[in-house]
């Protein structure tokens, strides 16, 4: 009997806790407090991982710098007739909040790669470019190459406006249901040397 | 006497229908099929068939040939591939990325007629490799038993081991067959003109032999004012190294022109096509 009037004081003393939580400031004004810091630091979480997306940030290492970002400046996305650009994250980091999240703490391994020196050099770069490669490859074709699909889709190509060879290949890929990366690797970066015929698939 | 004029005149008309049949065809009544022959680089088979490099193989393995792809876009190739952008390591000076080709076929029951015609392109600063021979013209045959003869003509015969090729000091491995059989007929029946030399008829299997073919009857090229014509006579029907050529059937074919004296594999290509005896084919050879 003891126990039980005991758990319900505890609950009155809660339930009275959260209706006047302090003595000095009305709810409204601790919810709006609380509504303040919480978009601050929602939008500042966002700003962030915003920042992190713009192709000056990705190219504020010298890493980058100096050897996938100029590759990727003799590409057609990086410059077109038409004007529009891809940047590194239109690429690599999904478009979607959930994934893009996923992406960004996976990516934080990069920094234990930058704090190591992994890449820091253009013969380690080099010796490493097929492996890092290769797990990009493995991320576009598990989601279908989504981030590419984020522009092009076989629903809004005419492949009877292109040229002869990408119109054949293009209706074939279609036909076995393949995916953007199975074909376009390399298309905005050199193709590494080492390549098997099992990356090629 | 009677007797003795109707075969006078059964004679004399078996001379005339022998002699119209060994006669050139009127080609103004030919039709010609456009062909460009392009410079292939170093683009070997086994270049072709590596899916790493060379995205097509995965379409030739499901049986589309390379003119489906390349075709319209030959002359496009050989720009890149004469200027040394890609898989050219020796980038021949001023040749021409590309020779637009008229190609006739006729035949009249006993020989083929093929008549080649193009313009000159202007010369290029590079060094006479062939000396003799400002031009040479090659063409091939194939009776549809190479392994993918049937999808990129010639270029089952050309290997990344064989002379002029990158990295190869064999100066003699010149074009071969896998697997090549004269007597099983995995072979393909060769045969060239030179503009200064004699003629050559022979055939790759798994070497090249230059000599020896029986079908040949002539080969004769002309330079009218900048504009060759090269004329090819040859039997359907020959010895070993000649396909016999039937009526009715289509025979893989391709071929290259060796222009502003080149030699080995610095010529100007084209793709595989086919060529039918009074068949359906990318060139048809009809009864005149």
């Amino acid at each position: 009997m003891a126990d039980e009037q005991r758990s319900r004081n505890a609950l009155a003393r809660l339930w009275a806790y959260l209706r006047h939580p302090s003595p000095s400031y009305s709810i409204l004004t601790i919810w709006a407090v609380g509504l303040v810091i919480g978009i601050t630091f929602w939008g500042g979480f966002n700003w962030a991982v915003e920042a992190s997306n713009q192709m000056e940030f990705c190219i504020s290492c010298h890493e980058m710098e100096n050897n996938v970002y100029r590759e990727y400046q003799k590409t057609v996305h990086y410059r077109n007739r038409s004007g529009v650009q891809a940047v590194c994250a239109d690429c690599h980091v999904p478009k979607e909040w959930g994934h893009k999240i996923v992406r960004k703490i996976r990516a934080t391994n990069e920094l234990w790669g930058k704090l190591t020196g992994t890449i820091s050099t253009p013969e380690k770069f080099e010796a490493k470019r097929l492996e890092l490669a290769r797990h990009e490859w493995k991320r576009m074709k598990t989601t279908d190459s989504r981030e590419c699909r984020n522009c092009h889709g076989y629903e809004g190509m005419s492949v009877e406006a292109q040229k002869q060879r990408a119109r054949k290949q293009h209706e074939m890929a279609q036909k076995d249901k393949q995916t953007c990366i199975d074909c376009h690797k390399g298309i905005a970066h050199q193709k590494p040397k080492g390549m098997t015929e099992e990356d090629e698939g | 006497m009677h007797t003795r004029t109707a075969i006078a005149a059964a004679i004399a008309a078996a001379f005339a229908a022998g002699a119209a049949a060994a006669a050139p065809p009127d080609w103004s009544k030919v039709p010609a099929k456009k062909i460009t022959v392009f410079y292939p680089g170093a683009s070997p088979i086994e270049w072709i068939m590596k899916g790493t490099e060379h995205g097509g193989a995965r379409g030739i393995r499901k049986g589309e040939t390379c003119a489906s792809c390349h075709d319209e876009e030959a002359a496009d190739m050989g720009k890149k591939m004469v200027t040394g952008q890609k898989i050219e390591p020796n980038p021949p000076k001023g040749k021409a990325a590309a020779i637009p080709v008229s190609v006739q076929a006729a035949h009249d029951g006993a020989n083929l007629y093929l008549r080649f015609s193009w313009k000159q392109p202007p010369a290029g600063a590079g060094a006479k490799m062939d000396a003799d021979n400002p031009v040479k013209l090659a063409f091939m045959l194939e009776d549809n038993k190479v392994e993918l003869a049937n999808i990129g003509g010639c270029w089952s015969t050309c290997h990344e081991d064989s002379r002029t090729m990158p990295g190869v000091s064999d100066d003699k491995k010149t074009k071969y067959v896998k697997d090549a059989s004269l007597a099983g007929g995995k072979f393909y029946d060769l045969v060239q003109w030179k503009s200064k030399g004699k003629p050559a008829d022979g055939y790759v299997a798994d070497k090249r032999v230059m000599e020896g073919g029986k079908a040949l009857v002539s080969a004769e090229g002309k330079n009218d004012g900048g504009n060759w014509t090269v004329v090819f006579v040859r039997k359907l029907a020959g010895g070993e190294g000649d396909v016999t050529l039937t009526p009715g059937k289509t025979y893989n074919f391709g071929f290259a022109i060796h222009d502003d004296h080149a030699a080995g594999r610095y010529h100007h290509v084209s793709l595989g096509y086919t060529l039918g005896i009074d068949a359906k084919a990318d060139i048809t050879a009809a009864k005149q």
